[in-house]
């Protein structure tokens, strides 16, 4: 970690001082944007820098640099795609600071609705930055296409004119990142089109659009007449290009090829994205070092094989999730170390027992109702919780269907296919009474002591605030709502849990699940 | 008389008639347009002041409770407005010590989550500075991948209701901000699917930036952190109720946060009140992998409940207690039905209010709770009604006290001030021994409160002898500490003793006994050492072993003795002593009655007996027979207790109807049509209300099943039937 760290402070400082010849190293607030800012900021790097820089890509900068073309030589749209974390908005952005080119970036993820996307775009254009003397106010107020279209062609036509004066060239490129979420936006489809056809709308030359999106362009054409933008694919990265890239940050590059070695193979059968190797990798790698005293060391085969065998058990279980959770000791005496925990494999056994939060006892039971009235089918309910139990009345019916065995095989698959079933709450709250009845007589049986005392009024009481409950396990995402007016009584409810989570309650209560789960 | 009539008939016997002529054919069709007909406003005021009354219900129950009172005590008026204030005074003394527990509870969690952020902070900073041209524009920095990383804190607060949270995630805000840091809290509210992402970025920008900020643009809150060296401060956002909230809403947050990352150090710190992986299944992969989550983890309700009965019961903190009975209420209320310490805080406050409304004595707690006051001071307050009131408790009876041993009054109430402390010490040294078996205060607590000190049977020889066919007491709490005794491990011992030696420092008694424990620890020590020498033969060592062994089992026989000794000697529970029913609160029924209110089943009686509430002239009389001038939805609810789960509409509609136009009424209008004359002169003799029209009795009785249904009695035809109206009869 701390060499990563070192890595990226060295990588940012000479970053930071070349940025600090060319502006003030603090600049003011009231700093007035100039159209300088809208190339890169930075010294421009060469095509060599470029492609060492990554790895893989090679292709498509070279491609992205063709269709681009020479300075001031209009350019179609441009569509850059890929899956995620394939250096697609890296590698825009960096041939930008290649070209030295002005240009205008704004993602979708960032502006998540037309008009903020419209304004931001303008924004850049107009050199308009948002401060508190603004009142954080964009340059011009935008909503609709057609006026970002009236919009935009006069701000670039200024832009342009200063461009020229400044000698910077007769071209102005605009980036829209993330072009895929605007599908999900409220009338998403139009947008997109209207991207889409904004260079034969605008019908400025001046203008280069460059589209980078997750999703194949096949996707977003729909024969409207507009030209299609120019393909420029992104794959995803090979085994190789993985290793060079995390080869590339690191200091003691021997230690880390042997550590990936280890772990890139299993890793890229699960996925291939750098974004969450890297995560899942430094976390490995700071096991990986735990037994070396000197980091800087070169490892022989024998190290190797030592560090292997340490590091074993913990790819298995860190290739299953994507989530892990670090605890992180109160006391903080063994500063900045934290204990990784996965959630699922370093638990033992006996922590799956325990239900490490608190529910009270009637939840408790309304949950397994809950769950009970979801595997359950409904018309078993009345053998199930009669007086006797259940258990001996559900034999004999199993018995006399055994008939009709192959069509109800077909039932349960599609049972199980359709997950846990939906029930209304009268059949939740008769569930409820039956179980929570039953636990407590073999309550009451236990408790002999309290029940002398003259004080066993808990059935009772167990009813009455139980709609609360209920919404309160519906709240915890426990169980689903499904159906429209309160009013109309018809909302149906559907178990979430898992049986694992059950089981854990039904233990903690001594209640018996399994004799009430109906077995396929 | 005789003009006005004559003015006014005309028109009611026109509608009659029209209505009537009609009738044969509008008799089964309900007409729908008839719904629309506005309803009277004298029945939507009566249907109001119904409501009103429901809601008010308990008030008028109060009054006469404070009546009844008020004749038995002379000057009622000043001494309940004393009580009321010496309640006050009682309760803000419980309610501080409360906070301060739950605060100190919490302290240790807040300056972790605080020495988090500053570290990763710090981290992040240590990355280098952005410029502001840097730091503002669009476009992101590019560097390592793993700096899209945003970082999380989960705190678990391990209870499925989020009560009692709400308020520990406001002081944790407060907390970070007093630190220096720009907290914004979002709740469950800000990321509703219909808003979107925006609704919650906006919400977090009106808290960070300015309040009139209508646009949902990060860029804004970029701009804001490079603005007057906020930058030199990480930014909070607390989530308080992760699992309420809408996954995809949470995950664009996330996602769009995590993009920024690097220019604005967000840190998210999500409550999760179930299992800590929670967010696992609510938010998305590409969300979940962008989390560097961290755990915290609050003290679970229970710690909290225990620490909370420790510093109000078995502290001295305000003197008041409750009786055996209460006790094993509330901890059942704890249980089994809400499982909130706001619950169990609201539980202590209305026995304590209950308290001082229903004790007149209970005035005399202001003094208790001051050590240097002497007990007896209170006793000037006390006035003839008083004192002969406080010679009837049955405590008193009990023990045979009379009003001769009046002089004696001021010992027994020092008796009683000095009793709770030796026993609260008794409580928590078992409580102390018990810590290792994970036994909760409250059971201990219950279990010692009880008045005929079943306890003690456990430590009869016969007892300990057949203990294992002994089927009651199965659950008792020290009965399990007397057993977990015996598999003590020398350290346990050693440090059970040394925590009884700081309870019971002040109460010399106790304390000498314990003190002697000492050369019987000291000897299992010795014991336990032996065998750990590596020279010592195998022989020796076993010899050794079962040495240790004995001391130990010498060791444990003599700690349970303490215990017994203790529990005799000492646990004098509350209910035995004279004059308890000062400190004392004993009425479980009115507890329970004002905790659960069964509100259902009293929608359900009040209904069928509305003529209880309304307190009308015409209806009270008559018992139970339906009425006309009864209100309608109790008309018709008690006509529904004729019918099964499932009612005919069109029935249910007709007997309402026949109780609306009475019988003798439809044989009137029969008559009729022989002279109008004699109809007139009926109708001046008898001065029945003029028959309502067909559509307003449709209107009414369409306003009617409405209100059941709103009440949530009835439910509404289903497609299947639609003739039927269905009874929801759960609670009845």
């Amino acid at each position: 970690m701390t060499r990563e760290e070192s890595s990226k402070v060295t990588r940012r400082s000479i970053r930071l001082a070349s940025s600090v010849t060319d502006e003030n190293p603090e600049p003011k607030p009231s700093h007035p944007p100039t159209v300088a800012d809208l190339t890169f900021g930075e010294e421009s790097i060469t095509l060599d820098a470029l492609l060492s820089n990554f790895p893989g890509r090679r292709s498509q900068i070279l491609d992205l640099i063709r269709l681009i073309g020479p300075l001031d030589s209009p350019s179609l749209p441009i569509m850059v795609y890929g899956d995620a974390s394939t250096g697609k908005t890296s590698v825009a952005l960096q041939v930008f600071r290649h070209l030295n080119r002005p240009f205008v970036y704004s993602s979708c993820r960032t502006c998540c609705s037309p008009r903020l996307l419209f304004e931001s775009i303008l924004n850049q254009l107009l050199l308009h930055s948002k401060c508190s003397s603004n009142g954080y106010a964009s340059a011009k107020r935008c909503d609709k296409p057609s006026d970002f279209v009236n919009l935009l062609r006069q701000a670039l036509s200024d832009v342009m004119e200063t461009l020229g004066r400044k000698s910077m060239g007769k071209m102005l490129y605009l980036i829209v990142d993330h072009v895929d979420l605007i599908k999900d936006w409220d009338k998403g489809a139009m947008i997109l089109q209207f991207l889409f056809s904004l260079y034969s709308v605008l019908k400025m030359p001046q203008l280069g659009i460059i589209l980078i999106s997750g999703l194949p362009p096949d996707v977003y054409y729909s024969n409207m007449g507009y030209t299609d933008p120019l393909p420029v694919y992104f794959p995803e990265y090979s085994e190789d290009e993985l290793r060079q890239i995390f080869l590339k940050t690191q200091v003691n590059k021997k230690l880390y090829s042997a550590f990936l070695d280890v772990v890139l193979r299993p890793f890229c059968r699960v996925t291939r994205r750098v974004e969450e190797l890297s995560t899942t990798f430094s976390s490995l790698f700071r096991k990986y070092c735990v037994p070396l005293d000197d980091l800087a060391i070169s490892p022989n085969e024998d190290l190797k094989r030592r560090l292997y065998s340490n590091l074993k058990p913990h790819i298995t279980s860190s290739l299953n999730e994507i989530f892990r959770v670090s605890s992180r000791p109160h006391d903080g005496d063994t500063k900045g170390e934290r204990r990784q925990k996965a959630s699922y494999s370093s638990e033992n056994g006996e922590e799956l027992e325990i239900l490490d939060f608190h529910m009270s006892t009637s939840a408790k039971y309304l949950l397994i109702a809950a769950f009970l009235a979801s595997r359950n089918p409904a018309t078993l309910d009345a053998s199930m919780f009669d007086s006797t139990g259940g258990m001996d009345n559900r034999k004999r019916k199993r018995k006399a269907s055994e008939k009709s065995m192959e069509k109800k095989e077909i039932a349960e698959q599609e049972a199980v296919m359709k997950g846990p079933g939906s029930f209304p709450l009268e059949r939740l709250l008769a569930i409820f009474q039956c179980i929570a009845s039953v636990g407590d007589s073999s309550f009451g049986e236990e408790e002999e002591e309290e029940e002398a005392t003259g004080y066993d009024k808990e059935s009772n009481n167990m009813m009455s605030d139980i709609l609360l409950q209920v919404s309160s396990l519906c709240d915890a995402n426990f169980m689903i709502k499904s159906g429209s007016c309160p009013l109309e009584g018809s909302i149906r409810y559907r178990s979430m849990v898992s049986e694992d989570l059950c089981l854990k309650v039904a233990r903690s209560l001594s209640f018996p699940l399994s004799k009430y789960l109906y077995r396929r | 008389m005789a003009p006005s009539t004559t003015i006014a008939d005309p028109q009611p016997s026109s509608t009659t008639d029209s209505s009537n002529s009609n009738a044969a054919a509008a008799e089964n069709d309900i007409r729908p347009f008839f719904v629309l007909h506005k309803a009277s406003s004298g029945k939507k005021s009566t249907g109001t002041v119904r409501a009103k009354r429901r809601i008010d219900s308990p008030a008028p129950k109060l009054a006469k409770k404070s009546e009844i009172e008020s004749t038995e005590v002379e000057d009622g008026e000043y001494f309940s407005t004393l009580r009321l204030k010496v309640f006050e005074t009682v309760w803000s003394k419980i309610d501080k010590t409360i906070q301060d527990v739950l605060r100190d509870s919490h302290s240790k969690v807040f300056s972790g989550v605080h020495d988090w952020i500053c570290e990763s902070f710090e981290s992040i900073r240590s990355c280098g500075a952005l410029s502001l041209s840097e730091a503002v524009r669009s476009y992101p920095v590019l560097s390592q991948p793993s700096s899209k990383q945003l970082f999380t804190a989960l705190v678990l607060t391990r209870n499925l209701e989020m009560v009692d949270d709400l308020l520990t995630f406001e002081d944790l805000g407060l907390h970070l901000k007093s630190q220096g840091c720009h907290v914004g809290k979002l709740s469950s509210m800000d990321f509703s699917t219909k808003n979107g992402v925006g609704g919650c970025l906006r919400g977090l920008l009106r808290q960070f930036v300015m309040p009139t900020v209508d646009v949902a643009d990060v860029t804004i809150l970029a701009s804001w952190y490079r603005e007057n060296g906020n930058h030199n401060n990480p930014v909070v956002i607390i989530v308080d109720d992760t699992e309420r909230c809408s996954g995809s809403v949470l995950s664009e947050l996330i996602l769009i946060l995590s993009e920024w990352a690097v220019k604005v150090p967000v840190f998210l710190i999500m409550g999760v009140s179930t299992a800590h992986d929670a967010p696992r299944k609510i938010l998305s992969a590409n969300a979940l992998q962008r989390i560097c989550a961290t755990r915290f983890t609050l003290s679970s309700p229970a710690e909290r409940m225990d620490a909370v009965l420790e510093a109000v019961f078995l502290k001295p903190c305000s003197g008041f207690t409750v009786s055996h009975k209460v006790a094993l209420y509330m901890r059942s209320y704890f249980l089994s039905q809400d499982g909130t310490l706001t619950s169990f805080v609201k539980t202590l406050k209305i026995a304590c209010l209950q308290h001082f409304s229903l004790e007149p004595l209970s005035i005399m707690l202001e003094h208790f709770c001051q050590d240097n006051q002497p007990p007896g001071e209170g006793t000037g307050l006390l006035t003839e009604a008083t004192m002969k009131h406080a010679f009837d408790l049955p405590s008193v009876t009990r023990n045979k006290i009379t009003r001769s041993t009046c002089e004696m009054l001021p010992q027994f109430l020092l008796d009683l001030q000095r009793m709770p402390k030796p026993w609260s010490i008794v409580v928590l040294c078992i409580y102390e021994a018990g810590k290792f078996d994970k036994i909760r205060l409250i059971d201990v607590f219950c279990e010692t409160l009880d008045p005929e000190a079943r306890y003690l049977k456990y430590f009869s020889p016969s007892a300990s002898l057949n203990s294992q066919s002994h089927v009651s007491g199965r659950n008792s709490v020290i009965r399990r500490v007397l057993r977990k005794l015996r598999d003590f491990s020398p350290a346990q011992l050693s440090s059970l003793l040394k925590s009884w030696e700081s309870l019971t420092a002040e109460f010399s008694e106790i304390s000498d006994k314990v003190m002697e424990l000492h050369p019987l620890m000291r000897n299992v020590e010795a014991a336990g050492q032996r065998p750990g020498l590596p020279s010592s033969p195998k022989k020796h060592a076993s010899r050794s072993h079962s040495k240790l062994e004995k001391e130990l089992k010498a060791m444990t026989d003599k700690v349970s003795a303490i215990i017994e000794f203790m529990l005799r000697e000492y646990m004098k529970p509350v209910e035995t002593v004279p004059f308890n029913e000062i400190l004392c609160y004993k009425n479980v029924d009115k507890l329970q009655s004002a905790l659960l209110g069964d509100p259902r089943g009293r929608i359900q009686s009040d209904l069928l007996e509305s003529y209880n509430i309304l307190h009308c002239m015409c209806c009270s009389q008559r018992g139970t027979s339906l009425l006309p001038s009864m209100h309608d939805t109790s008309i018709l609810y008690t006509l529904a207790q004729e019918h099964a789960d499932v009612i005919n509409l069109h029935d249910w509609y007709q007997s309402f109807k026949t109780i609306l136009i009475p019988r003798n009424s439809k044989a009137k209008l029969k008559s009729k049509t022989c002279s109008k004359s004699k109809k007139r002169k009926d109708r001046c003799e008898e001065p029945e209300p003029e028959q309502p029209a067909e559509a307003s009795i449709q209107a009414r009785f369409c306003r009617a099943v409405m209100e059941l249904q709103i009440a949530g009695l009835i439910r509404m035809p289903s497609k299947r039937r639609p003739d039927y109206v269905q009874r929801v009869a759960f609670g009845s």
